[in-house]
């Protein structure tokens, strides 16, 4: 009887060394990051870069995927154009063996890489928000963010009903877009509130993106007698576009259709004409304080919104497969598709969690309206998010 | 008719502007022969050296456009020395890629050195106009028509009063002849270059007042510029002005009868069928 | 010319042994793609490049076509893209003659110039024409699960056998070309125009001709091309640098105007992309392309006046 239980004990012992052999073992599950980090897009690519790193920090702090035992790990791909992406997905999928991608900011580039994605059973997950990610029936797409003409309704939504809540209701609307699929799928969500609204479109014009004078834009703004503006701009463009207005002294409340104007560079280049611009947005760092601080010290300016969408998909990826205990990619793609999943980053998105419905689209997620004050931006609709009020010609609206 | 005028103004200031950075893309042209394809990366190395004089010795855009034209020149003169030279009697084929390598290379060392944000200048008068009756007129845009033409005149009494730009000039026409005169052919194409990619970053550092820099800055203006200095007839540095002024007309006008999406699309078929009926430009002499 | 297309047949052959014996589904098969549509685009660049010695900076423009008039077949009419190929095949035809009628008495810079601003005035074109081609947005070539009627498959590897079809039918269209009649009047004619001219040599016509079938071949790259990628916008397929220049890189790198010419340039430019890639993703942002240029910059320098010279030497004067 006492050699039994010495038999129990030490195989008791033998057992419990053998699992710490396994834990540090396992090879580290891998994760492809699919963005753009050299080109014309590479700061949103190095934005989405910070956030995910600083979210792999947290997973790292937790202990990993427990379930498998396993590491996380990060591989890197660039892609400065969407024609880079096929081969990109092919290389991380089959010689660096990820079981699953985030990526890639510019919708073109995700659309492409999703063509591949689908075909090799691989899921990833987007902040990019074209209506076509979403619509083509796959399997193994996921977007975080609303949709592109949903962003665009609530832009043109939540702009009227601040107004009207400021006693100075929206007679007239000017849309104006930059011709990349961006700027065209978020004017049609514009132009189909307007429409719904019943709101004339007294402007609507599309201009290229490298386009080297604002002036014609800002003339036909003023000849059309908008009393608001949306353009949905990048950064270069945007800048053109306000200080124009502003030397034309066309003081008229603009909407910003996010993209340049929720960038740091935005408050850098236009100073104290910044305060006060309001602009739609997918998510803000105001939503998730603790995490937005711990990026605002690592890299000295406030995170921006691909940061916090991408460190939220990325912890989701893993959170399914530990779920799922498996790297089997369809296995993770049915835990994605199951989860629900409401701390860390995601806790900071609009909706508060990260899941999806049948089609890959956020099942939570909604717009928010946010505006400058100093060197902030502030989330301020829809009041379930609200954070501040917003500001409408220089006076609070309740 | 407003509008009309409005366009009309907006167009020339912004024209001139257009004709700096194109004078110097005419001014290779004419000299060596070769189109440089990588001239607007000159550009946009004016652009950031305009804006790190602007943040470090605090310079005005305008005048720290001075300083771009030196890094210009320097960078130019370097570039042609050393790389281009040796492809100046190689097959277009050559020219062509040996610029088009030179392109790469600029704008991604510009990427690797100062990262890819954009970055911007605040001067006070950035966001005021004049206001002559109904009609807009930009203060960066004035001040920027204003260095142009300054720096227009400049290039227009170097060309015609100093030896040097007498030398490039004989060189031009006939590089052998000028040589019997004394004029060594390589140190010529050499200051001419760097005159050339000078000037036009010196245009870069007059954009940066308004606009705003970033490595691929460059690949905005291309066409434009290419289209600017064909209307004026390559070579033909009065003409690259006033090509510049053209296109900048033509680009503002187009808008008020065309979709502003396609302005760029009006100036590529004017810019083909002029090569077609008159490649030497409204000013040129005959093609080369 | 006969040890030329012996290296043609040996490099298809190759291609085809790789593509049936790698995983269909892998990166290496797909990498083979790659080169391969990289090969034949180069090929169809140097009809023009290599034999009527005009330098075109716009070749997207048909590259485009052909990409938007399969996948807008498909997508409307239900038209397998192997006839969709043949309509923009047809369609670039046209459009390169007529584009070819301004410009190609335009000596070598200036006819770069035109041909770069007339891609960029097609690229425009297609971003603005919405309701053509689905604007900025792009279209989607939709996917039905493998067939060959089709011409879609799931993996990379099924390909293989049609670009390698599609590389030897453009290698052949060049030889025929180059050493036929009309090869040996485009050569009289790049030698001089005015002593062609002077023995009767219609030498417009005859750069005409090889413009039109480089434009019509170019488009057939480009169907295969929105096959293979599935995905398509104005963006990536009337792309200036990644279309245009590129395709005269690779014919470049490789000896301009001569047959073997773009397999080399395929094999270097594509394995060094991706190499780059690999390797340097996530170092500093911009360190791949700049070596890239940099070593474009040192082939032109190594053989600045041989890169046609290479060529010369070693093709064969007609006797």
């Amino acid at each position: 009887m006492f050699g039994k239980s010495i038999l129990a004990a030490v195989a008791g012992i033998a057992a419990f060394g053998a699992s710490f052999e396994y834990a540090p073992a396992a090879e580290p599950v891998k994760i492809g990051v699919l963005v753009p980090l050299s080109g014309s897009t590479s700061q949103f690519g190095i934005n989405t870069r910070n956030g995910v790193e600083l979210a792999l920090e947290d997973i790292k702090a937790a202990g990993g995927i427990k379930s498998l035992g396993a590491d996380v790990e990060l591989v890197y791909a660039d892609v400065p154009a969407p024609n880079a992406a096929a081969a990109a997905v092919q290389r991380l999928v089959s010689q660096d063996k990820v079981v699953g991608i985030v990526g890639s900011f510019v919708s073109s580039t995700t659309l492409a890489a999703s063509e591949v994605t689908e075909r090799l059973g691989v899921p990833m997950i987007t902040h990019s928000f074209a209506d076509q990610i979403t619509s083509r029936g796959y399997k193994y797409i996921f977007q975080v963010s609303n949709k592109a003409s949903t962003i665009g309704q609530k832009q043109f939504d939540y702009a009227v009903e601040i107004a009207k809540r400021a006693g100075k209701p929206i007679t007239k609307a000017a849309i104006l877009y930059e011709d990349t699929a961006y700027g065209t799928a978020q004017a049609k969500g514009l132009r189909d509130a307007a429409a719904a609204a019943k709101i004339p479109v007294v402007l609507d014009e599309s201009y290229p993106l490298n386009v080297t004078d604002a002036s014609p834009l800002v003339n036909k703004i003023r000849a059309s007698g908008a009393d608001l503006v949306f353009p949905v701009s990048y950064f270069n463009d945007a800048l053109m576009i306000i200080r124009t207005m502003k030397q034309q002294k066309l003081d008229i409340p603009t909407v910003g259709g996010a993209a340049g104007y929720i960038v740091p560079d935005f408050k850098k280049g236009l100073g104290e004409f910044t305060e006060g611009v309001f602009s739609i947005a997918p998510a803000n760092y105001d939503n998730a304080p603790a995490i937005a601080a711990r990026y605002k010290a690592k890299h000295g300016m406030f995170m921006a919104h691909e940061a916090l969408m991408y460190g939220a998909a990325f912890q989701h990826m893993v959170k399914a497969i530990d779920e799922a205990k498996s790297r089997d990619p369809d296995k993770i793609r049915d835990a994605i598709a199951k989860l629900k999943k409401c701390d860390g980053f995601s806790a900071g998105l609009p909706g508060g969690c990260t899941a999806f419905d049948a089609n890959g689209l956020t099942s939570v997620a909604f717009p928010i309206f946010v505006q400058w004050k100093g060197e902030d931006i502030a989330t301020v609709y829809p009041p379930e998010a609200a954070k501040a009020p917003p500001v409408w010609h220089g006076k609070d609206v309740k | 008719m407003i509008a009309f005028i409005q366009a009309l103004i907006d167009g020339v200031l912004v024209g001139g502007v257009y004709g700096v950075i194109a004078v110097g893309l005419s001014l290779v042209f004419g000299v060596l022969g070769i189109v440089n394809f990588a001239q607007a990366e000159f550009m946009m190395m004016g652009m950031y050296a305009a804006w790190f004089a602007w943040r470090y010795l605090g310079l005005d855009p305008l005048i720290g456009a001075v300083f771009s034209f030196l890094v210009g020149f320097g960078i130019g003169a370097l570039a042609q020395r050393f790389l281009i030279q040796r492809v100046m009697n190689a097959p277009h084929v050559s020219q062509i890629f040996l610029t088009v390598g030179i392109l790469i290379v600029m704008e991604n060392a510009a990427l690797l050195l100062f990262g890819a944000d954009f970055r911007t200048v605040q001067t006070p008068y950035q966001t005021q106009s004049l206001q002559l009756g109904p009609f807009f007129v930009s203060v960066p845009y004035l001040a920027a028509f204003g260095m142009a033409l300054v720096v227009s005149v400049a290039l227009w009494l170097v060309m015609a009063r100093t030896w040097i730009g007498r030398a490039i000039r004989a060189t031009a026409q006939n590089a052998m002849a000028a040589g019997i005169f004394g004029v060594d052919a390589k140190r010529v194409y050499m200051v001419a270059f760097g005159l050339g990619t000078g000037l036009t970053a010196f245009g870069g550092g007059i954009i940066l007042s308004y606009s705003s820099v970033s490595p691929t800055s460059g690949a905005q203006y291309v066409v434009l510029m290419f289209t600017v200095v064909v209307l004026g007839g390559l070579g033909s540095v009065m003409g690259a002005i006033i090509g510049g002024v053209a296109v900048g007309i033509i680009q503002s006008l187009s808008t008020l009868v065309m979709p502003i999406q396609v302005q760029n699309l009006a100036l590529f078929v004017i810019f083909i069928a002029l090569l077609t009926f008159r490649p030497q430009g409204l000013l040129g002499g005959a093609s080369r | 010319m006969t040890r030329s297309l012996i290296i043609i047949a040996v490099v298809a052959a190759l291609a085809l042994v790789a593509g049936a014996m790698l995983d269909p589904r892998g990166y290496v098969v797909r990498v083979v793609c790659l080169m391969l549509l990289a090969a034949s685009l180069g090929q169809c660049w140097n009809i023009v490049g290599g034999l009527a010695n005009q330098i075109s900076l716009g070749h997207a423009a048909f590259f485009g076509i052909g990409a938007y008039t399969s996948t807008i077949l498909q997508l409307r009419y239900g038209i397998s893209p192997w006839f969709g190929m043949l309509a923009g095949a047809a369609i670039a035809g046209v459009v390169g003659l007529l584009i070819s009628i301004p410009t190609m008495r335009l000596k070598g810079s200036y006819f770069a110039l035109a041909t770069l601003a007339f891609g960029e005035a097609c690229r425009i074109f297609a971003t603005a024409a919405t309701g053509l081609t689905g604007g900025p947005q792009g279209v989607s070539v939709p996917f039905l699960g493998n067939s060959w009627t089709m011409m879609q498959f799931r993996g990379a590897g099924p390909y293989v056998p049609i670009l390698v079809g599609l590389f030897v039918l453009v290698s052949v269209v060049f030889a025929i070309l180059s050493h036929g009649r009309l090869g040996y009047l485009l050569r009289a004619t790049r030698e001089s125009e005015d002593a062609a001219e002077a023995a009767g040599v219609n030498t417009l016509g005859v750069k005409l001709t090889g413009s039109a079938i480089s434009a019509a071949l170019t488009a057939i790259v480009g169907t295969m091309f929105a096959q293979f990628n599935f995905f398509i916008d104005p963006d990536i397929v009337f792309n200036p640098t990644s279309i245009s220049i590129r395709a005269a890189l690779i014919a470049i790198v490789g000896g301009v105007g001569v047959l073997t010419g773009p397999i080399f340039g395929a094999v270097v430019i594509v394995t060094m992309e991706e190499v780059l890639s690999a390797y340097l993703s996530n170092q500093a942002a911009g360190i791949a392309p700049l070596i890239f240029g940099m070593m474009l910059i040192a082939i032109v320098l190594w053989k600045p006046a041989g890169l046609s010279a290479i060529s010369f030497s070693m093709r064969r004067m007609p006797s």
